[in-house]
């Protein structure tokens, strides 16, 4: 079943528009890859879905359209975004940043409790930190924090904006291997951008092809490293 | 956007239109203190006074893109030292401008070190600290022997007598009889002047190298720095020449009034604020923007300044400004000033040129003459990364 | 001894006054990075307000809830009418918008109620002097250790403290409160967790508003008068305390608050050299030293500077 759908999602900032109507799905279930250049437009179209950027075009989300949707709402909705560079609290503790992920949620807060010990778990480097300020973590444990804080508000869909930006391979890879495991065995949907073709195709069940907000090719994995034209100009390898 | 009229920049037509605009100033210039009433002379001077402030104040926050809300202290600095020679040592008043210049720019130089290393929010208290301390300083009793306390100071300007009833350049005396109320039309000339000092100054260094580095220092100083841009001396000699600038009105204004106190309004924070709100409504970052400020703040102050009485406030505005015995002149600034930067916040000069290309639009010369129109202090709301 | 205890005790309720309004400048500074120069001009006009509710016989403790109310009006007003659609050109002219509400208040205040001091029989005034919140009468006062300390100092330096956990609580232990630190400390993931900004930057400038408005009555009931100039040294020293305790720290706002207090009666009192006159510039010059060894204030967070 589909879970977000878009159709002709067109934004930018101010007089630029950086994205040109794409049509977008993410079935549920699905780790679905976003593979562009720099200013390709992948964080804008981040940005667009969560509805941090003003766009026109439709966005809908389990059949209901969201477009016109402020960012609670749409968190609300399901939908959550790792945003690019971090985007952790950077004053505020571990676990204060684990509690601002589920603000929105209107449980008790002994399951928001259980959720962060959850997350403690998968993460264990940051229960060893949870009392530092976020500030005070490494690159890959922010971004892992960043992860964790947005799981907790239980979302459908995860937005991950570049999570291998600035860190070492192999903590990418590690990053890469919990996002595949929360798919297989949580049912997490996924819709992550990357430069990183190479990496991101491995655990990818379809993949979109982005050039100047525009969509260029989509397909399988299998399917676009198939196609040799299309591999030596934008997957590199 | 359509013009009416296109003319390039250097062209006859953009010459003629310079011409034209000093003609009428030229004119006015000699129309006010000659056949101008007192009054009008009067309002004038202290314009005179506001602008060459408001002036020395931009070429640090529109220019260099450092906040001072202590302005007033140099202002003070300029006051007190004119009126301290000239009534403890005897000076000949214009004699101590150029020492008010100096010391203030020591001052300022001495109060640009902190700021090397205070930034932001820090950094405007530290220099509104300066502008509370200043007033309270003078009062000291420690140093009323010199400052006059709390009561201030008597006689600080020209005493001119029946033997000695002018000023003379080497000889020279085009004003005449100086005694009375023919004094008017000579303090406005001498605003007049230290205005055009100001003016040049701070032009000199706009359009200069250091000029384009203090840009860069405004719009980004950590890249001004990695740039090659001597940080810590261009700031100082930027504080210290601005502080400096700011003395010579303060000075005019010992030497026109006659009598000093340390809560002079000027002096306090109030006249900090008063230079930052004028600089501001003209437009932050243009030579132009602090003369503007001060004559539209002048001129509203004035004209409004009877309005206590319901039947001296014209009928439009009656019913606004009626009920209360206080001159809205105040007021209407603030207004003023809080709806200019709702539509322009680089002020009458930054509306001026967003609206006049509809009228007539100049045409830069293709090289290396692209004027500096944005102020950094108000960078673009759009600066948010374009990477996607 | 009983002259130290004394003096240190009249500089705690001096400073107390000054953390309110630093209190109120440090939440709205937190969640914006605004300097609110309009501040201490808010907190006047609605000390202006509970002298008009004195003067319809509104009791003291009603009185002051409702200045508080219009503070929080006021507040509002300022952030939804004027600071927000600014906000979006540039910080500088948001600064700049504040100092013309700033004047503008000043001057509404002195078109309204009038340039003197008020309460005064002489303008038709009913009440003989200001409204204060806690006993002032020359007797109202308790002996510790000698030392004469009156029920307005214990009161006020009580009344801080109090609003000082309160808020402390809100900040650290309430959802509200973890909201305004997340968008204290990063406003573009607060709004991707679901934390509506505008609404948590909108209470902030509510919430200051209404604890300056308490901080102006406090001023003017100790001063017994209200006049155009009460707020604006008070104003200053309240900057000058969230300078010296860090622009985003609300515990550094009350520990400036009361230490410039306490710096300032001592010197004034012991050190005779300083006088009346320069103890501002004692507590200046304590705030330039501090700056320069801690440029972010005492307990403030020194935010890294990008390229």
């Amino acid at each position: 079943m589909t879970l977000l759908r878009t159709r002709g999602l067109t934004a930018g900032y101010g007089p630029v528009t950086v994205l040109h109507g794409l049509d977008l799905e993410v079935a549920e279930g699905e780790i679905v890859v976003i593979l562009g250049a720099n200013g390709a437009g992948k964080t804008t179209t981040m940005r667009a879905i969560s509805g941090t950027i003003p766009r026109a075009g439709s966005v809908e989300f389990e059949g209901h359209d969201v477009h016109k949707s402020a960012p609670d709402a749409i968190v609300r909705a399901g939908i959550a975004q790792v945003p690019q560079g971090r985007g952790t609290f950077p004053e505020l503790s571990v676990e204060d940043n684990l509690k601002v992920g589920a603000f929105v949620r209107r449980d008790g807060g002994g399951k928001i409790g259980a959720d962060a010990l959850r997350w403690f778990e998968v993460f264990p480097r940051l229960a060893e930190r949870r009392s530092q300020r976020a500030g005070s973590l490494s690159g890959g444990e922010q971004q892992m924090l960043a992860i964790a804080r947005a799981l907790m508000s239980r979302p459908k869909l995860l937005l991950c904006d570049e999570p291998s930006m600035g860190l070492a391979p192999l903590i990418t890879q590690e990053l890469f291997q919990v996002l595949e495991r929360l798919n297989k065995e949580e049912g997490l949907s996924v819709l992550l951008v990357e430069q990183n073709a190479n990496l991101a195709m491995h655990m990818a069940d379809r993949v979109y092809l982005l050039e100047t907000g525009r969509i260029v090719a989509s397909g399988s994995a299998a399917e676009l490293s198939a196609d040799d034209s299309i591999r030596k100009a934008y997957l590199g390898f | 956007m359509k013009s009416l009229f296109t003319i390039k920049s250097g062209g006859a037509a953009s010459w003629a239109m310079r011409l034209a605009v000093a003609a009428v100033l030229a004119a006015l210039m000699l129309w006010v203190p000659t056949r101008g009433s007192d009054s009008l002379i009067e309002v004038c001077t202290t314009a005179f006074t506001l602008m060459a402030a408001a002036l020395s104040l931009n070429l640090l926050l529109g220019y260099a893109g450092q906040i001072s809300l202590g302005h007033s202290a140099f202002f003070g600095i300029g006051t007190y030292t004119t009126a301290v020679m000239v009534t403890r040592w005897g000076w000949s008043p214009f004699h101590t401008l150029p020492v008010a210049f100096v010391l203030a720019f020591v001052v300022g130089v001495l109060v640009s070190l902190p700021a090397l290393r205070i930034k932001g929010v820090y950094l405007a208290l530290v220099t509104l600290a300066l502008g509370m301390v200043f007033p309270q300083f003078i009062k000291w009793k420690k140093l009323s022997w010199l400052t006059g306390g709390a009561k201030g100071i008597n006689d600080t300007g020209f005493k001119f007598t029946k033997d000695n009833p002018t000023y003379e350049i080497f000889g020279w005396n085009p004003w005449g009889n100086l005694r009375g109320q023919n004094v008017k039309p000579f303090y406005f000339w001498v605003g007049a002047i230290i205005v055009l000092v100001v003016y040049l100054i701070c032009r000199g260094v706009v359009k200069s190298r250091v000029g384009r580095s203090l840009v860069a220092i405004r719009d980004n100083s950590t890249a001004a720095a990695v740039m090659g841009v001597n940080l810590p001396v261009t700031k100082g000699i930027v504080f210290g020449l601005s502080a400096a600038m700011c003395a010579l009105p303060g000075s005019l204004s010992a030497i026109r009034t006659g009598t000093v106190t340390a809560d002079t309004q000027l002096l306090t924070v109030a006249g900090s604020i008063t230079f930052l709100v004028i600089m501001v409504v003209g437009g932050a970052g243009s030579l132009w923007g602090p003369i503007i400020g001060a004559a539209v703040y002048q001129f509203i102050i004035e004209r409004t300044g009877g309005w206590t009485e319901p039947d001296a406030i014209p009928a439009l505005f009656r019913p606004f400004f009626g009920w209360s015995k206080t001159a809205p002149g105040g007021g209407l600034f603030a207004i003023a000033l809080i709806l200019l930067m709702f539509v322009a916040p680089l002020g009458l000069v930054g509306l001026w040129r967003q609206h006049s290309v509809r009228l007539c639009r100049v045409v830069p010369k293709p090289a290396g003459t692209t004027t500096i129109s944005v102020m950094a202090a108000a960078p673009a709301a759009v600066d948010e990364t374009h990477t996607a | 001894m009983e002259l130290f205890l004394q003096r240190t005790v009249d500089g705690l309720s001096e400073g107390s006054v000054y953390a309110l309004l630093a209190l109120g400048l440090v939440i709205i500074y937190r969640g914006t990075g605004h300097l609110n120069f309009a501040h201490g001009e808010m907190a006047l006009f609605c000390a202006y307000a509970v002298y008009q509710f004195g003067e319809w016989g509104i009791p003291i403790g009603i009185a002051v809830v409702m200045g508080m109310g219009v503070g929080f009006l006021v507040g509002a007003t300022a952030e939804v009418a004027l600071v927000r659609p600014v906000a979006r050109k540039s910080a500088f002219a948001v600064f700049i918008v504040t100092i013309g509400l700033f004047q503008f208040l000043n001057w509404l205040d002195g078109a309204i109620w009038g340039g003197q001091q008020l309460p005064n029989t002489g303008v038709g005034s009913k009440q003989i002097s200001y409204p204060s919140l806690f006993p002032s009468a020359d007797t109202d006062f308790v002996s510790i250790f000698g030392a004469e300390i009156t029920i307005k100092s214990l009161g006020t330096i009580g009344l801080v403290l109090v609003l000082s956990a309160v808020l402390f609580f809100v900040f650290n232990r309430t959802k509200l409160g973890l909201a305004m630190r997340a968008v204290a400390s990063n406003a573009d993931s607060a709004k991707l967790v679901g934390i509506r900004t505008n609404t948590v930057l909108m209470l902030s400038w509510r919430i200051a508003a209404a604890i300056g408005a308490l901080g102006g009555v406090v001023t003017a009931g100790n001063a017994q008068s209200v006049s155009q100039s009460l707020m604006f040294s008070v104003f200053i020293y309240a900057s000058a305390a969230a300078t010296l305790g860090g622009f985003d720290s609300p515990l550094g706002a009350v520990v400036g608050g009361l230490a410039i207090g306490v710096i300032q009666n001592l010197t004034a009192g012991y050190v005779e050299w300083v006088g009346q006159e320069m103890k501002v510039g004692v507590s200046f010059l304590v705030i330039v030293a501090v700056l320069l060894v801690k440029p972010s204030g005492l307990f403030g967070t020194a935010k890294v500077e990008r390229v």
